[in-house]
């Protein structure tokens, strides 16, 4: 048998495309992990859903649903415990090599929806030096150990980075009775959610310092303490600022990797801004049948635009017989996605999601079409941290040149 | 005879008028007293001299205490009153090599470790050259051994079944002039033995289709690479199967010795009475030589850095790299060039630096060290990206002030035997040193009438692997074992069943890092990020270790305080 | 008298910067996009409130912990408390999703709710 879809990944991403897929094209969705629900298994906090549910719920709630959905869905499989080792093209479909319990399996499918998530930068990775000891780790382990192995990985931490999960970690750590000694981001802007700010940190009185950094780890098997510095403009430590922190615990919440080692396997080409693929607006990459949804494909803010995105995806599956994707020029922007439009399947409205370069106060985004200026649209308050999401009408056609740009808007109005 | 005087003239000479020198046990000690480190090593180069059994450099580093043993805080006498034929100080790859050699014969073994694990220092902290050894001086002990442990890599890596690559070492002059000194390389191969070709500027791309420098070099083709911390494992593997045994958090404390030979080895876990005692303490090995009575020699301390780049930077690069082993020519005193390895997993390693420390035991890598170390090597690769760097880790060597080995049966102490000074190329020279040793224990326990151990099995099997095995038999392997399908690091697409055989082989430790040295779960990009958790709870359900106890490393490091809900389960 | 009041709403993920001005005739709101935002800044401004997220205990290895919510908003400086009370919280069945593991937690009126479905994990 050959499936419409091998989706990889069973996270809210790969869930969310598997169940957009017609009904009447088989579906399988390939997971590593025990149960499906990814990453949200154990972000026990609240806030998912608001968008799409209209109702704050925690991250196994909000993936609960579409569990039940996934398997209440005739026309979906699902194998748990089971790692893709190998993907192969052939004419017109794809050979997905699996082990498992079972042993080696292969599944055909003709499309391939990728949704394998992120992983998250390291210590090392972000220039730490000094020991590697217990009690160094990423946020998102320190979130596992909690939430899903019931353990404490610190009495008294410091949390490097303002990322999403390091905020939502010091709450989390706090109200288990560990004491953060302060939160540190190198940057000058925090990189999480406002929110986030206030309810986990600004709340329990708990200090951000920006500009700084944790130059050093102390300790040979426990952490013992840490070093950190002022940085200055381009993030490199100002020497003669070092302060040392007692602390048993460095958590390190410097940013996620969307990771595409399977996808460059399968030679889809790569943005180097978003770090995931190049993708049109339905989410396939410029490998014929490959498609790219989730964290795989850029980091998102919201688990409810993962959702959105990845429903564009399994909902495509099958349905567009000819093809004419151009590049879109951009400019201005940290990124944009999608970076292709395929211009023989233009809808009514396209969606984009962008990140600015910098904080800004008033920025306009021009969309042009062989020059002509075909939308333009201001914007208050851009952050990098904060995606934006736009639906635009592009009447664009095949051979189009389509150009993006994000610019600082000084003559004012919004 | 070693003329004291000179030594005492040439360091006043240099600057150190009060630094004294005297001539004890055959070897010439300095003490004093100096204000800067670089201080001590420069009085201890100068008190060099070949007519010495070596320098014992006792000049103190003012205001500096020297950093104590690191000891495993256990105290119990479980092992007191062990009576061992041969106690082996040291679980590295000099002493796990040795600790097999003397399974070969009729004697009972017991090593002694301080560490959690075996591998945890130099022998987890280097590159894994077996080294051609065309940069070592001609007629030393260092390039004896390495000749020696070169030629029986292929068949230790067929016994022990850790693979290896002979492939090659290719160097390349940093500068126009060096090409000059080719002559002279080729004939120092040729005193030693060791093939050597010429390379010009074109003939290098034949190695490195791009090369970072561009002035030729040379290529070696004896040179090869292994995994040093495997290796260190099934050596040690071997011997616990023929009979050794391996007790880690065990660190000597003090010897006694009745004027002629050692009488008792005193530890935290209770004093030992050997016949025998071989010192291959590696960082310590001076220490344990005083102790046991015999020290005519130094260490100090030299930390490298080296970095681990992601595999993917192999295949970027693989029209850089290729296969070989790319090294700078040999650079001022000590410090070889370090270089650009492809190690046998497919990881790229970049390193060693080389910086003198009076600090034995501080494995912290250091901002200004790596940064010169990445810069270097990567002008031997210029196509190497630094956002290919997944880790980098440091560790110390034991040098020498001779820059030797010392590889000898105890004159003075009669059953005290010596594998001490190990550095560079220790992996290479550990199974030719062993075999010596295990000559000279035979002779102190012996005599004349050497008996072997007729029950000797050479051969010992590496933990399955499923992500390098064919389909077939990957099949067959999770039909007889399901969790070997069942993938834990995703990284590294290390199994379930890996991990729990790790765990119940011989010499094994129950601990995260003890686990990723010996089947790489944790040692991919993501850095044990995802798969740490469920390693802890493996090593947990498979030794019954409650969860909150699970350990990184050695205790103390333990990597959750309690359970959740403050307290008990 | 004018008391100002600046502070981040987070009632959705936008997170805009709210001022509020409090005079004896009321509370005006500003930097809101929404009337969610100023009802949010009046009640932080009079009785702040928040969820409270976390995990209780449970009798079933596969599941030590399980994760429970308030099912709606409780007074901020109830939340500790009620962090406190989820110590001493063990579940000893399987429960589902919106399930009541404890009912007007510390007395807030409102219900601490588990939100995974622990039949999927543990079986039934």
């Amino acid at each position: 048998m050959r499936y419409a879809a091998i989706v990889i990944g069973g996270g809210p991403a790969g869930m969310a495309a598997a169940c957009a897929v017609k009904e009447s094209e088989k579906v399988l969705i390939i997971e590593r992990e025990a149960r499906l629900g990814g990453i949200l298994k154990q972000c026990v906090h609240d806030g998912f859903g608001v968008i799409r549910f209209g109702e704050k719920l925690s991250g196994p709630e909000y993936a609960d649903r579409f569990i039940d959905e996934v398997y209440s869905r005739k026309n979906i499989d699902v194998r748990t415990l089971t790692f893709v080792t190998d993907i192969e093209k052939r004419n017109g479909y794809f050979v997905v090599t699996t082990t498992s319990g079972k042993g080696i399996v292969s599944y055909e499918g003709e499309n391939l929806i990728l949704a394998n998530g992120c992983r998250e930068r390291t210590a090392r990775q972000v220039n730490i030096h000094g020991t590697r000891p217990a009690g160094l780790m990423t946020a998102g382990t320190a979130q596992n150990l909690v939430n899903l192995m019931g353990i404490m990985p610190a009495k008294r931490c410091v949390i490097l980075g303002s990322g999403d999960i390091g905020l939502i970690m010091a709450r989390r750590l706090t109200l288990e009775g560990a004491e953060v000694v302060g939160v540190y981001e190198a940057k000058a802007t925090p990189s999480g959610l406002q929110r986030n700010l206030q309810q986990c940190l600004y709340d329990f009185g708990i200090p951000v310092s920006l500009k700084k950094t944790v130059t050093l780890v102390h300790g040979r098997d426990r952490v013992e303490g840490v070093t950190v510095s002022d940085v200055d403009d381009d993030m490199r430590p100002i020497s003669g600022t070092e302060e040392y922190i007692p602390c048993d615990a460095l958590i390190v919440s410097v940013g996620l990797i969307p990771e595409n080692e399977l996808a460059e396997n399968l030679g889809v080409p790569i943005d180097p801004r978003t770090k995931g693929p190049v993708v049109d607006q339905y989410m396939m990459t410029a490998v014929d049948g490959v498609y790219s949804v989730g964290n795989a494909l850029h980091v998102h803010d919201l688990v409810d635009y993962v959702s959105e995105v990845a429903e564009t995806a399994g909902k495509d599956v099958g349905r567009r017989k000819s093809r004419a994707s151009i590049e879109v020029t951009q400019k201005g922007f940290a990124y944009l996605v999608p970076q292709r439009i395929d211009a023989a399947n233009v809808e009514k409205e396209t969606t984009f999601y962008f990140r600015a370069s910098h904080d800004t106060e008033r920025a306009k985004l021009t969309v042009t079409i062989n020059g002509k200026t075909a939308v333009t649209k201001k914007y208050s308050m851009l952050k990098p941290p904060e995606a934006v999401r736009v639906k635009l009408a592009l009447p664009v056609k095949a051979g189009d040149d389509v150009k993006f740009v994000l610019e600082d808007d000084d003559d004012g109005n919004v | 005879m070693v003329d004291i005087k000179k030594i005492k003239r040439k360091l006043v000479k240099a600057g150190y008028p009060l630094i004294e020198a005297s001539l004890k046990n055959g070897s010439v000690v300095l003490s004093g007293e100096l204000e800067d480190y670089e201080g001590i090593l420069e009085c201890g180069t100068i008190a060099v001299c070949k007519e010495s059994r070596g320098v014992v450099n006792d000049i103190r580093l003012k205001g500096y205490a020297p950093e104590k043993m690191r000891i495993c805080p256990v105290e119990d006498k479980a092992y007191d009153g062990e009576s061992p034929d041969v106690l082996v100080i040291g679980g590295g790859i000099v002493g796990a090599a040795i600790a097999r050699e003397l399974t070969k014969y009729a004697l009972t073994v017991t090593v002694l470790e301080k560490e959690y694990d075996i591998a945890t220092g130099q022998s987890a902290r280097n590159d894994g050259m077996i080294h051609a050894g065309i940069d070592l001086k001609p007629s030393s002990i260092k390039v004896k051994y390495n000749a020696r442990g070169n030629a029986m890599y292929p068949r230790i890596s067929k016994e022990l079944d850790v693979p290896i690559e002979m492939c090659g070492q290719c160097v390349l002059y940093t500068k126009r002039w060096q090409k000059l000194l080719f002559p002279f390389i080729k004939a120092r191969g040729a005193k030693n033995n060791i093939p050597v070709e010429k390379l010009g500027p074109e003939e290098v791309k034949k190695y490195v289709p791009e090369p970072g420098i561009k002035y030729g070099g040379f290529m070696c083709p004896s040179a090869g690479i292994l995994s040093p911390y495997q290796m260190t494992v099934a050596f040690m593997e071997n011997a616990v199967n023929n009979g050794a045994v391996l007790h880690t958090d065990t660190a000597v404390t003090g010897i006694d010795n009745d004027g002629e030979k050692i009488t008792a080895v005193r530890t935290n876990r209770g004093t030992f009475y050997p016949k025998a005692v071989v010192n291959a303490a590696g960082i310590y090995s001076d220490v344990i030589a005083e102790w046991a009575g015999d020290r005519h020699f130094t260490i100090h301390p030299r930390r490298g850095v080296e970095a681990v780049l992601d595999k993917k930077a192999k295949k970027a690069t693989s029209a850089v790299i290729g296969k070989f082993v790319i090294k700078s020519s040999t650079g001022k005193g000590h410090t070889k060039g370090g270089g650009v390895i492809v190690t046998v997993d497919g990881n790229i390693l970049l390193g060693p630096s080389a910086k003198e420390t009076p600090e034995r035991e501080n494995e912290a890598t250091v901002p200004e060290e790596f940064e010169e170390m990445i810069a270097k090597q990567f002008k031997l690769a210029p196509k190497l990206k630094r956002s290919d760097i997944i880790t980098y880790f440091a560790g110390t060597r034991a040098a020498t002030y001779e820059e030797e080995f010392v590889v000898e049966k105890s004159p003075v102490v009669r059953n005290f035997v010596q594998a001490a000074g190990i550095q560079s190329p220790g992996v290479t020279a550990a199974p030719a040193i062993a075999e010596d040793v295990g000559k000279w224990v035979a002779e102190i326990v012996f005599g004349s009438d050497v008996k072997y151990n007729t029950n000797f099995d050479p051969i010992r099997k590496r933990i399955p692997k499923p992500s390098e095995m064919l389909p077939e038999e990957r099949k067959k392997l999770i039909a007889e074992d399901p969790d070997y399908g069942v993938v834990i690091c995703r990284c590294e697409e290390v199994t379930k069943g890996e991990i729990k055989e790790a765990l119940r082989r011989p010499a094994s430790v129950p601990a995260v890092d003890a686990v990723k040295r010996r089947v790489r779960a944790g040692m991919g990009r993501c850095q044990g990020g995802f798969c740490s958790p469920l390693v802890m709870k493996i090593i947990s359900e498979e030794c019954g270790i409650p969860l909150d106890k699970v350990r990184k490393k050695g205790a103390g490091s333990e990597i959750a305080f309690r359970y959740t809900k403050g307290g008990d389960r | 008298m004018t008391e100002t009041f600046e502070m981040i709403c987070i009632v959705c993920p936008r997170g805009c910067r709210l001022k509020a001005e409090r005079t004896a005739d009321g509370i005006a709101v500003t930097g809101n996009k929404c009337p969610r935002g100023a009802k949010f800044a009046e009640e932080e401004i009079v009785a702040p409130k928040r969820s409270f997220t976390g995990t209780v205990r449970s009798v079933f290895p596969e599941m030590p912990v399980v994760p429970v919510r308030t099912a709606g908003e409780v007074p901020k400086d109830k939340v500790k408390e009620v962090a406190l009370l989820t110590r001493d919280v063990l579940l000893t069945r399987a429960y589902g999703v919106g399930e009541v593991a404890v009912d007007n937690v510390c007395g807030t009126g409102v219900d601490l709710i588990v939100t995974a479905d622990m039949r999927k994990v543990i079986g039934s």
